[in-house]
């Protein structure tokens, strides 16, 4: 009897039926987490005390920073799903990285919209071309360029594939974005949360509203990557259903 | 604990922050679970005609 290869802990996530059936209870499970955290993360939003400095324009943090810190994951999500796509033309993996494009596009707008409405009353100014803000917004384009893209070719195959390789030259853009506060001198501030250092980090009845939701908008993707990847592992199979009947 | 929903001078920058999340999360929900349904019936539908045929 040969020794179990241990990467089959894996297989759940790269056998599509092994997939659907993981997927059919993870992502209502996820759903009701982030909903979960969602009531109680907005109940210490508005519980929060007002900042001394920023007034109730502080609760707009707690919904802010977590879409800016998933506008980051999601991407890299998608990089790593492309890669992988690439490497092994997993259809999984590709079906995973189109599922990612559009939920983290919607991210990065919630985090550029909801950051200039916060900029207005706080710096006197909607938007500043400073690195942070101008770097979120290339990460903008680069989720619309991997939609367009996707969309824009007939041939699923090469549309995946050119796709796949703009999501990995945008890679780079994500350490830009990350560390702009730090390597250039911008109007928006570095980080105050657990990233940060401790001199610098938030108050707890801060960090726990801001720690809640952004696990919830973590929870939220996760049951919403499923539910949109189910939904294409059915779009490929009913194409080659499809194709087969025109064939006969 | 109170909750503090007078945002005061700044309503007018919090307030549509938060509907326009929530405007988001919902569009995220509603189209992601129309893809899911659209598909899961489309294939039930040529899964059934394959076997008529």
């Amino acid at each position: 009897m040969g020794a179990r290869n241990p990467l089959h802990v894996f297989d759940f996530l790269t056998n599509p039926e092994r997939f659907m059936t993981f997927s059919r209870w993870a992502a209502p499970m996820f759903g009701v987490i982030a909903a979960v955290l969602a009531i109680a993360g907005l109940y210490l939003t508005f519980a929060a005390p007002e900042d001394y400095q920023q007034g109730d324009t502080v609760r707009m943090m707690f919904i802010h920073v977590p879409a800016a810190i998933m506008s980051m994951v999601v991407y890299l999500f998608l990089g790593i799903a492309s890669l992988l796509a690439l490497i092994f033309r997993h259809a999984l993996a590709d079906a995973a990285a189109q599922a990612c494009a559009p939920l983290g596009a919607v991210f990065t707008a919630l985090a550029l919209i909801t950051g200039s409405l916060w900029g207005k009353p706080m710096w006197g100014t909607w938007w500043q071309w400073d690195a942070r803000m101008t770097s979120v917004l290339v990460l903008f384009l680069f989720y619309l360029g991997y939609l367009a893209l996707r969309g824009a070719l007939e041939d699923e195959q090469k549309a995946a594939r050119a796709a796949a390789i703009l999501a990995l030259v945008g890679l780079i853009n994500l350490p830009i974005v990350k560390f702009s506060v730090e390597w250039w001198n911008t109007l928006h501030q570095g980080s105050s949360t657990i990233f940060a250092k401790p001199e610098n980090r938030l108050p707890a009845v801060y960090l726990w509203p801001w720690a809640l939701m952004t696990l919830a908008y973590l929870s939220a993707f996760g049951s919403l990557w499923l539910v949109r990847i189910r939904a294409l592992v059915w779009r490929r199979k009913a194409r080659s259903l499809a194709l087969r009947a025109a064939e006969r | 604990m109170t909750l503090d929903f007078d945002a005061g001078r700044y309503a007018i920058y919090v307030w549509p922050a938060f509907a326009i999340s929530a405007t988001a999360f919902a569009w995220m929900i509603v189209d992601s679970l129309a893809q899911a349904r659209r598909w899961k019936r489309e294939l039930e539908r040529l899964q059934a005609e394959e076997q008529k045929a």
